[in-house]
């Protein structure tokens, strides 16, 4: 707080010296705009455009590999210190493997390229990854982070959005595509409108259309501010890295944007409804697969359904009135209100009451009148037909089994209902929804830019989403090829040039490294917004090549290894962890896309039903190779976080998530030695170790560190390990005496007769503790 | 945290690097001062309150689906008189309401009776028989106001100050300011009485934008409350420990290339304390250590209060061994599942006859044995709802949501007992004269704890967040 008080105090200085009063250290609303005389003079920098750069001139002209190297040894240079060595190559190929597809390399593929002797075997490295598909998953990761993905709603009901994975499986196929990241940031926020023919330009505004959301709000139209105002703050963060959200209550307080900047942002997203039934021009396998599970359980439940449906009509009429009045008094206005008088903002509302709307309104209704002897609509017959539908839904659940879990035939994507016309957005008096002030229309912060908004409609959208596409993916831009440069960076070095990597505004921290940023931010653009080529320069740079180990004199010169003349080592994130344990262990599904799954949860965590279609929250996918999926196509449950990955720090998906934090916890520990699910990786890598090793303890202790860490095992180490299965082995075998005996075998072994199974079983150990050690969880 | 999260941290914290005593050294970057070494390696290092904390640990009782407190503490003769008529339009004035089940007459349950307790004369109803001997330990706060109509928004405001998830819990938030006082358990634990979690899960007992370690750690219920807590089944205690001991030293000889690694200095750690939780969790909440007499009090051997009973022991075996913040959701009244929780939109009486019924006798006895074990005044009891119930019948006989005036409370440490602050109209739909958001309610619990909330601050995309937002103001009145 001491930093972030004594920042602000610098701002008033240096904007008072400016002739300019900013409200900056107040906390009271402001409502009146700041007077900005001399806003150009006073630009903050990343509102400036992106500057031309030259290659700056260094010592060490053989360290330059690319033109990064040499901004970055310029830095190194002027702090009077060395770049590090060259990692080894068995470390950086493991680095690199981590980094750009997710996953620990093969010991084939370390091998391969540290006996490469070509000159271009980095080269060939780099393009193998880039060019395999999961380097798509492992960028898409990140980008979901942004997006707060999520399979659910999250709130109470936190109900399943059925279609949500095609969106996830549009932005793997755009990165491994590489669409420009023009092209793809246009499609996430404008593709019904600027592609309207494009059914991938239409998935792709899924990115918008995952908010949180409370299906059973009663108040539909609060709803709707609630819904704009996340998305209007989420483009702020993940596109422009401006935090636009802090002048939503007031104007902000050290940025120049104003409270009627952040609602004429938001009044781009003013008719913006989401229509979960899109069709599909085409079905693939899995609509086919998914329609054929479907026919199965309609049909074997037809006449349980029949009859449910029949009794609902009785008591529709009543039952649709019920539901539709517990919303509140301004909700009600447009719910109640004839549809051909009906204005923009109750064609929202009105289609947001069908999209949360289904028979289970009326079954809630009959429910209550049936069980209520006192309610005044309650009759014999109520209660006799809700004994009976009571019967049919029981009789329903036992098909359960055989109802699809996952896997749907139609598209979410955005649509402005077929009209032109927007509903009208007010600026809210410190933020309010209840407190509405002037009518304010689409236009970008004043401060940042005089452009206008070119604001086309079409016969059934505003064209409002467009013109803030074509503003925001834009070369002229001087926020978006910087901010995504730097999430590109930080990916790579754990820190951004700028490290604030949402917060390009003047809270957020100053580029460590102008010159380079620009230079990144420029030669992308340049190079039509690929992405695949931004990544390529960074992983044949020197910089990235260097060594991790430590140097005294690095951290004594400079601290927080800003110039990064050491390469920074950094814990894997929740993903790389299990993604790796079920790579070594041989047992990873190399499946891409699809419906998300659910793998096996420990058994204290108890999911129930979500209360708007009554299906289980989490349903084990029965297959195993489903399970043993990439951790990207782990359900994301917004109330029901998968266990394993939630304990190291994964996204939250409720919010844009910048930044993985590195914990280091006792439930971190408890996971990856305690559960089931690990222990019997290990068992799998114990097999493929004594499969691909023979028997021989000193070529399996090098096999399972190849596998594990990308080395053979030291003379010290083995010795420790050798010492340590002895005494397991006698602990193993006196429990055996007990009478006791339970043991743990390796599994998927080729050849066990004649093996001693309490050898084996320690071995397991023994594998399941070296997985355990420090090394597998961090890349050097 | 690695050394960069730390930093980062330490940023967000306000606290700053660069001191001048260096003693100790951060491997892929780094130094730090003195003064922060500890909260370095472990974020939970216990660290000091702004000013002198009145309690140690808060128990903060949620009342599930929003009980009506009109039927508990806020007597309202002028309802009872009013009941079956319609309600007078003057007491709408400014709220959006919801007609389902018709919103016309007022209801009175005709068994509800009322009676004045302790030196204090505070109201409770025939339907808390036991907590009513406890009028004199407990702060009343009957104007409570609070934001939106659904559960699960106000259940989120009610634990993170926002009706949108993302942000962290009042418990997160003490976690991260005061650190943990027993290493060997988390400081900030989740209770619940039923099969199955909480609906919305873990937003409510979030970190939020804290670091995760900071977040709730939901103790299930049974003999091994933490996820994958015990070993697996084929491992015995010595292989265990002949394991972690080869974990140990692995990580030692390897860890002696980065000898001044802070973070894999505190990974190793972190599985010696994995390994003691394996011991002191199940101890913490192990009741057949706790006498008869103990149990019976806290009604384990009567099935409607069981469950609820025993979360409320596990509770206070909690408090003893120094959490900070323990959070209680109340779950189904009975085994069955009649009655998930006390949302009585119809059937009120039968509704919260067996609700009450669950949590009296548990709540009357965890503050008789809070005060026989000395813990009374260092430990805060909270009853807190997401909102209270209208005093009109939904559906003839139910009440509906009411955000605009209900009943919480304060009991034990740090309160001033046997006190009431503000005041429902007469009928009880809105709160008249000065009323408690739940920021103000957040800022009183912090202050008890020794914590300012405008001082409690994590620098967040920008932001200075704290926990009550932009709101927020200590009640003083309630504080002894």
């Amino acid at each position: 707080m001491n930093q972030t008080l004594k920042k602000k105090a610098v701002y008033v200085a240096v904007l008072l010296s400016l002739g300019t009063a900013v409200a900056v250290a107040d906390d009271k609303p402001v409502t009146d705009a700041p007077k900005v005389s001399r806003a150009a003079a006073a630009k903050l920098w990343s509102w400036q455009p992106v500057q031309a750069q030259n290659t700056p001139q260094v010592k060490q002209q053989k360290w330059v590999r690319t033109p990064i190297d040499a901004f970055v040894l310029a830095k190194i240079e002027a702090k009077g210190l060395q770049p590090s060595k060259d990692a080894d190559r068995a470390t950086f190929i493991r680095r690199a493997t981590l980094d750009v597809l997710g996953v620990i390399p093969s010991p084939e593929e370390v091998k391969a390229f540290v006996n490469d002797k070509s000159p271009d075997a980095y080269e060939k490295l780099a393009d193998r990854l880039l060019a395999s598909p999961h380097y798509g998953e492992r960028q898409a990761r990140r980008w979901l982070d942004l997006a707060r993905y999520a399979d659910s709603t999250g709130f109470q009901n936190d109900t399943t959005r059925p279609n949500m994975w095609r969106y996830r499986d549009y932005v793997i196929n755009a990165f491994n595509q590489d669409k420009p990241y023009d092209r793809f940031v246009k499609e996430q926020l404008a593709g019904d409108e600027i592609a309207p023919d494009d059914q991938n330009a239409l998935i792709a505004t899924g990115f918008l259309i995952g908010y949180p959301d409370n299906y059973n709000s009663r108040d539909l139209v609060q709803r709707k501010y609630q819904i704009e105002t996340d998305m209007t703050d989420t483009v702020g963060l993940a596109l422009l890295g401006q935090t636009v959200g802090c002048a939503r209550c007031h104007n902000h307080k050290t940025d120049k944007i104003t409270q009627k900047d952040y609602f004429s942002l938001q009044a781009f997203f003013a008719n913006t409804s989401v229509n979960e039934k899109y069709a599909l021009k085409e079905k693939g396998e899995q609509e086919k697969n998914y329609e054929a599970a479907q026919a199965k359980y309609q049909e074997a439940t037809k006449s349980i359904r029949d009859q449910q449906k029949a009794i609902l009509d009785i008591f529709r009429e009543s039952g649709v009135k019920y539901h539709k009045e517990r919303y509140l008094t301004d909700s009600r206005e447009a719910i109640f209100k004839p549809e051909a008088q009906w204005t923009p903002l109750d064609r929202w509302v009105n289609h947001r009451l069908e999209n949360v709307s289904n028979d289970r309104d009326v079954e809630g209704y009959l429910r209550i009148v049936a069980e209520d002897k006192n309610h005044p609509q309650h009759t014999k017959e109520t209660e006799e037909k809700w004994a009976e539908f009571k019967k049919l839904a029981a009789d329903l659940k036992k098909f359960d089994d055989i109802k699809p879990n996952s896997g749907s035939r139609y598209i979410s994507a955005v649509t402005e209902l077929g009209h032109p016309d927007s509903p009208p957005t007010r600026i809210r008096f410190t933020g309010t929804h209840e407190k509405p002030l002037d009518e304010v229309q689409p236009a970008f912060p004043v401060a940042l830019t005089s452009e206008q908004p070119n604001i086309v409609p079409s016969a059934t959208s505003s064209g409002r989403r467009t013109a803030l596409a074509n503003w925001i993916a834009n070369a002229n831009n001087p926020l978006t090829a910087r901010v995504y440069v730097n999430r590109v960076w930080a990916q790579y070095f754990g820190t951004g040039i700028v490290k604030t990597v949402s917060d390009f505004g003047k809270a957020g921290d100053k580029p460590s490294n102008p010159e380079l940023l620009d230079y990144l931010a420029g030669n992308f653009v340049k190079d039509g917004w690929s992405i695949k080529k931004l990544h390529r320069q960074i992983l044949l740079s020197s910089v990235y090549r260097q060594s991790s180990d430590e140097r005294r004199e690095v951290y004594k010169a400079d601290p927080d290894n800003q110039v990064l003349a050491v390469f920074p080592r950094r814990r894997l994130d929740a993903e790389q962890i299990r993604d790796s344990l079920l790579t070594a262990s041989g047992q990873l599904t190399d499946k891409i896309g699809g419906p998300s799954v659910f793998p096996p949860i420990p058994g204290g965590v108890v999911t129930g039903y979500n209360n708007f279609d009554n299906n289980p929250l989490w349903k084990v996918s029965p297959d195993v190779k489903d399970q043993n999926r990439r951790s990207l196509y782990v359900f994301t449950r917004r109330s029901v976080p998968y266990p394993m990955l939630e304990v190291f720090d994964p996204a939250n998906p409720q919010l844009v998530h910048s930044k993985r934090d590195v914990t280091t916890t006792p439930l971190q520990a408890l996971t990856l030695f305690n559960s089931e699910t690990v222990f019997g990786w290990s068992q799998a890598l114990a097999g493929r170790v004594i499969n691909e090793a023979g028997r021989n303890e000193s070529a399996e202790v090098d096999r399972l560190y190849q596998i594990l860490f990308a080395r053979n095992a030291d003379k010290a180490e083995k010795a420790t390990l050798h010492t340590f299965l002895a005494h397991q082995e006698k602990l193993i075998r006196d429990k055996a005496t007990d009478g006791k005996f339970a043991i743990n075998l390796p599994t998927g072994v080729k050849a066990t007769q004649g093996q001693d199974p309490i050898h084996l079983a320690a071995f397991v150990d023994l594998v399941h503790t070296v997985a355990n050690s420090n090394e597998f969880s961090y890349r050097f | 945290m690695n050394n960069q999260s730390r930093r980062d941290f330490l940023r967000n914290a306000g606290l700053g690097l660069g001191g001048v005593a260096m003693s100790g050294y951060l491997p892929g970057g780094g130094f730090f001062s003195a003064a922060t070494a500890a909260e370095l390696v472990d974020p939970l290092t216990p660290k000091s309150p702004h000013f002198p904390a009145k309690v140690k640990t808060v128990i903060w009782l949620h009342m599930d689906g929003a009980p009506s407190t009109l039927d508990l503490f806020d007597y309202k003769p002028e309802l009872q008189k009013l009941a079956g008529k319609p309600i007078p339009e003057s007491f709408l004035k400014g709220i959006k309401t919801s007609t389902q089940g018709g919103i016309t007459k007022l209801f009175w349950s005709e068994k509800r009776t009322f009676k004045q307790y302790g030196d204090s004369g505070a109201y409770f109803s025939d339907l808390l028989p036991n907590l009513s001997a406890h009028a004199d330990k407990i702060a009343f706060i009957k104007s409570s106001v609070t934001v939106g109509a659904t559960h699960d928004i106000s259940i989120l405001k009610l634990n993170t100050g926002d009706v949108n998830p993302g942000r962290p819990s009042l418990g997160a938030w003490i976690s991260y300011q005061l650190g943990s006082a027993n290493k060997d358990l988390p400081s900030y634990v989740v209770l619940y009485n039923d099969k199955q979690e909480p609906r919305a899960g873990s937003v409510n007992w979030s970190s939020g934008f804290l670091p995760a370690v900071y977040q709730g750690v939901a103790f299930r219920p049974g003999d091994s409350p933490i996820l994958n807590l015990e070993r697996p089944g084929y491992m015995g205690a010595k292989e265990q420990r002949n394991s972690l001991d080869l974990l140990a030293r692995l990580n030692g000889q390897r860890g002696a290339r980065y000898t001044e690694d802070t973070e894999l200095i505190a990974r190793t750690r972190s599985y010696d304390l994995a390994d003691r939780m394996q011991t002191s969790a199940p101890e913490a909440v192990d009741l057949t250590k706790e006498t008869d007499a103990t149990r019976e009090a806290y009604g384990l051997n009567d099935e409607a209060t069981k469950s609820y009973g025993e979360t409320l022991l596990r509770a206070r075996r909690l408090t003893e061994r120094g959490v900070r913040f323990i959070q209680v959701v109340s779950g189904p009244a009975v085994a069955d599942g009649d009655f998930r929780n006390w949302d009585a939109h119809s059937k009120l009486e039968d509704n919260h006859s067996k609700n009450a019924r669950m949590v009296d006798k548990p709540i009357a006895a965890l503050l008789a044995d809070l005060k026989d074990r000395g813990l009374l005044d260092t430990t805060l009891v909270v009853w807190a709802s997401e909102f209270g119930r209208t005093p009109w019948g939904e559906s003839g006989d139910g009440r509906d949501h009411n955000a605009w005036g209900y009943t919480q409370w304060m009991a034990a440490g740090g309160v001033k007992a046997g006190s009431t602050f503000g005041a429902t109209d007469e009928i009880g739909v809105q709160s008249v004269g000065k009323t408690v958001d739940t920021y103000d309610l957040h800022a009183t619990v912090l202050n008890l704890m020794g914590l300012d909330h405008l001082k409690t601050t994590f620098l967040h995309d920008g932001r200075s967040e704290r926990p009550t937002v932009v709101y927020g103001e200590v009640i003083k009145d309630l504080i002894g």
